[in-house]
């Protein structure tokens, strides 16, 4: 009882759609500053459950805590407040608005002004919004400089690989204690994954307590981060541990690694 | 393309290019007002046209222009305040001229309304015609059943209407895009018939008689004297609406240079990684909705004391959409854009009077042809610059 | 039966009938082309209009054939709103195919006032109402009450054309295509569809479907003017919306709900016919309010 609860636990989290169970059962434990990624095969669940955690669904059953405190079927912009930040794996940028007001908009949950601030304190609401510019500067500068100089730019115009370091960076910028990543490396290639892979480390070692969870289909990806593994089949969790036993394990090869390889 | 423009000084070349820009517009405006030729209302909307042609086809143009705007923000605001200051009195006292220039304001505070809405966060609203109406109905009552003044009025039109948008907007928890959409006509429309019906409403024929403002003892019915210059007594509802104006625009910008703009903007693009964001969309969305209800309750107010008669017709669906259209053609979340979408939707139909039997048509044409070549609208959003202001 | 209760009865058919022959077209093209053709009401409007203008020429070319003459007008009239529907499409709502949806929609309101003031211009004295005949005056007695028989006639041709379009859809190859491209713009045309050619289709049958509706209406109402497609096509595109768009089925439902809150608003109330669109709109504003996406429209799960 002395050892302090997990940062994230779920525990029978459950999401049916009509008759088909998308995930059953799922228990996952992360503590503060932990690394976990998530395998598994094309629809087996993993996106769905990054969507009961951050409150897009309502799980059918099971519970969702953070640091001890019950946020299951929250909306999800409460428990973005409450620190869990992610990014899509087809990446939702703000396309219309420019690279700094997308940063600043990540920061929503840790800003204060309201309508009444805006229209008649308006030098409290412009010296917030100037702060955040700067700490939004600031992020940029952290995981891209080359992001940092196109600031200006609207978020749509940018390449595949800066979308995805845009959207860490806004998912950063809400201070969170845990991000989820959902296939950072989708619809990338080997070197801009391999950048990838750098910045995510940097940004780890930037930030030592901040916790990860990571969908990832890239083994190489997988295999460069630290931490467990959680291996997810038809909505079930079929193994858990650290990449290299998971690797070995017969019917983690038979899911998932079994076609992956036909693909290498 | 340099977005952001840099925190430099004005030079001559700035403040010239502002100058002809305001002095040019007032020109061009006046002109189009005073015209009763239907050969100089045509030329001057050729005019106009080629102009619009030629920013189209050299961006650089208008880039350079933005800039010049930006970097003298000061004697954009004192020259153009200047301008519409002194512009009644340029009118030479011509009375339609001025009617006309109060219409389009109290529909650019409208415009400006809906683009709280429309413009910032995508949020289609077929209402704004009622909140309108619901304003001015208000103020009228007050002050035709007790004797209320004018300017209490104004305020509490306001927060009736306020009210109005909230509930309007509390669908909007669940419904979205098209749905939402026809929930908003159907508001409209129900306004509109409780209006033609109730007694209390003087049903189809409305409300007769309201009084005019007053203000240290000078009636707003009554013409401005001033060193022996003589404008008529619109001239009162330009400088009230010119206000009203000037608040909506301060407004629009305080919020859209906010975290509120912010947050608009963010479930205009995506909703749902808005959400994500820790943005409460339903908060926002209901937010937008009383915003543009309690800015178009004062337009209301406004036109009721201005023509001191107003009937159910006044606020019909119709007047939602072309509301709406002002927005759209004027240009999404951009202030300016969408005061000169205002004007031009206003005055045309006016104008074009001398082509009495076509002039909707050529209107209804003019708005296709816009969307069409224009679909951005006639001066577009522009990114949010940091560290300038 | 009552016989007052027996003619409500009727009156909410036919009126649900024509409303929903006009809620069909919004809910085909939505479905096809997801974009709201706001116009969809000035057009088929135009139809009672060519009704009228055949008749006057023919009657005055021959002035015995009657019930031929009828016919041919209704035809042409009919055709002709078809067409136009395409024209619509092809001058003015391809353009929009990938604005968003709010520019199609104001786009479409103004195509709908050039609609109008066309008619209001070229039609000899557009601005007043015309009388619309009964396309039958008969009577019939149905248990004892006697019916008009247009009354008859105007359900059983729009029942008839509900099953012609749901048969096409179903069992045609155009209706496959269509509902093909509905499905999947980018893979149909890869199944050599040419999605092109299925809007005009779509575009045709929804308009000549409405202008039916439209005619109906005319000659139920016994009159038409150029500005009553505003109304038939805001009550039509609402019977579409709270029956769950891109749904036939629900377009139908719909209407003959907003039908009903209509005729039992007139019949209850001692001032029904003045608050009869606060009802029915306040009707709309509930059932969006508690099915977001209308009676049995697909609720809309958004892929993350």
């Amino acid at each position: 009882m002395a050892a302090p609860s997990p940062l994230l636990e779920t525990r029978g989290l459950t999401m049916r759609f009509g008759g088909l169970v998308a995930v059953r059962g799922i228990d996952l434990a992360l503590g503060s500053g932990e690394v976990l990624a998530v395998i598994g095969p094309n629809g087996a669940g993993k996106s769905t459950l990054f969507n009961l955690v951050s409150g897009l669904y309502r799980p059918s059953a099971g519970t969702v805590h953070l640091a001890g405190e019950d946020i299951t079927g929250l909306p999800a912009h409460r428990i973005a407040a409450r620190g869990i930040a992610r990014t899509f794996q087809t990446s939702r940028l703000f396309g219309d608005l420019t690279v700094i007001d997308n940063v600043i908009i990540g920061m929503h949950a840790r800003t204060r002004t309201g309508v009444l601030d805006a229209l008649f304190r308006p030098r409290r609401a412009r010296a917030e919004l100037a702060a955040a510019a700067e700490r939004a500067e600031a992020l940029l500068g952290l995981v891209s400089p080359d992001l940092l100089a196109r600031r200006h730019t609207l978020a749509g115009t940018l390449p595949q690989a800066d979308r995805r370091r845009l959207e860490l960076a806004r998912a950063l910028a809400s201070g969170p204690r845990l991000i989820m990543l959902d296939e950072p490396s989708s619809g990338m290639d080997d070197r801009d994954t391999d950048a990838l892979v750098e910045d995510i480390a940097m940004t780890m070692a930037e930030r030592p307590g901040l916790s990860y969870i990571i969908i990832e289909h890239d083994m190489r990806l997988v295999a460069a981060l630290p931490g467990q593994v959680v291996v997810i089949d038809y909505g079930e969790k079929i193994a858990e541990g650290p990449f290299a036993e998971i690797r070995r394990l017969p019917r983690v090869q038979e899911a998932y690694l079994g076609h992956k390889a036909t693909h290498a | 393309m340099a977005a952001a423009a840099p925190a430099r000084a004005a030079t001559l070349a700035d403040r010239a290019i502002v100058a002809a820009g305001e002095a040019g517009g007032a020109l061009i405006l006046g002109l189009f007002l005073l015209a009763e030729d239907w050969r100089l209302i045509t030329a001057v909307l050729v005019l106009c046209g080629a102009g619009f042609a030629l920013l189209e086809l050299r961006p650089a143009i208008e880039e350079r222009i933005v800039a010049a705007f930006r970097r003298a923000p000061a004697t954009a605001l004192v020259l153009g305040a200047a301008i519409v200051l002194a512009y009644p009195f340029g009118m030479q006292g011509n009375s339609y001229a001025l009617h006309l220039l109060v219409i389009a304001l109290l529909y650019a505070v409208l415009a400006l309304a809906l683009n709280f809405q429309l413009g910032s966060a995508n949020i289609p609203n077929f209402a704004t015609g009622a909140s309108y109406g619901i304003g001015a109905y208000a103020s009228a009552l007050l002050a035709l059943e007790f004797g209320v003044s004018f300017w209490l009025t104004l305020p509490v039109a306001a927060a009736v209407a306020t009210v109005f948008g909230f509930l309007l907007g509390f669908p909007s928890m669940r419904t979205r895009d098209t749905y939402l959409a026809l929930v908003t006509i159907a508001f409209g429309i129900v306004v509109h018939q409780l209006l033609n019906n109730f007694d209390w409403t003087g049903g189809p024929n409305g409300l007769v008689g309201i009084p005019a403002p007053s203000i240290l003892g000078h009636s707003f019915a009554r013409p401005i004297v001033i060193l022996g210059q003589r404008v008529p007594a619109q001239a009162n509802f330009y400088y009230l609406a010119l206000a009203l104006v000037a608040l909506a625009i301060l407004a629009a910008r305080r919020l859209h240079n906010s975290r509120v703009g912010l947050a608009w903007n963010a479930l205009r693009g995506d909703e749902l990684a808005a959400r994500c964001q820790g943005i409460d969309v339903v908060w926002y969305k209901m937010l937008a909705f009383a915003v543009d209800a309690f800015l178009a309750a004062f337009a209301g107010s406004v036109y009721a004391a201005y023509v001191s008669y107003i009937s159910p017709d006044n606020f019909t669906f119709l007047v939602s959409v072309t509301i709406m259209t002002m927005v759209i053609v004027g240009g999404m979340d951009n202030s300016f854009g969408v005061i000169v979408g205002a004007f031009l939707l206003t005055l045309l139909p006016e104008k074009l009077r001398i082509f009495s039997d076509y002039r909707l048509l050529f209107v209804g044409v003019v708005v296709i042809l816009f969307l069409v070549l224009r679909p951005q609208g006639l001066f577009p959003q522009r990114p949010r610059s940091y560290g300038a202001s | 039966m009552d016989a007052l209760v027996l003619q409500y009865v009727m009156n909410w058919l036919v009126l649900g009938c024509i409303y929903a022959l006009v809620a069909l077209g919004f809910s085909l093209l939505f479905g096809v082309l997801n974009v709201i053709h706001f116009s969809h009401g000035d057009v088929v409007i135009v139809a009672p209009f060519v009704v009228l203008a055949v008749l006057q020429g023919l009657v005055a070319a021959m002035p015995a054939a009657t019930a031929g003459a009828l016919a041919l007008a209704l035809a042409a009239a009919i055709l002709a709103v078809g067409i136009l529907g395409v024209i619509a499409d092809w001058l003015v709502i391809r353009r929009f195919r990938r604005a968003p949806a709010m520019m199609a929609l104001v786009a479409t309101v103004a195509l709908g006032t050039v609609v109008r003031e066309l008619i209001r211009m070229f039609y000899p004295q557009g601005s007043n109402p015309k009388p619309f005949p009964r396309l039958i005056e008969a009577q019939v007695a149905l248990g004892g009450v006697t019916v008009p028989v247009f009354s008859l006639l105007a359900i059983a041709v729009s029942v008839a054309m509900m099953g012609l379009l749901f048969a096409m859809m179903r069992f045609t190859p155009l209706g496959l295509r269509i509902r093909a491209v509905a499905e999947d713009r980018a893979t149909a045309r890869l199944m050599a569809i040419r999605p092109g050619r299925i809007f005009a289709a779509t575009f045709f049958v929804a308009s000549a479907v409405g202008a039916i509706g439209a005619i109906l209406f005319a000659s139920y109402a016994g009159a038409v003017r150029f500005d009553f497609g505003i109304q038939l096509g805001l009550i039509g595109f609402s019977g579409a919306v709270i029956g769950g768009l891109g749904s036939m089925l629900g377009a139908i439902l719909g209407s003959l709900l907003i039908a009903g809150i209509d005729v039992l608003v007139q019949a209850t109330m001692a001032e029904g016919a003045s608050y009869r669109l606060v009802f029915a709109f306040l009707l709309v504003i509930l059932v969006l309010v508690l099915k977001p996406s209308g009676l049995l429209g697909r609720p809309a799960i958004e892929k993350v």
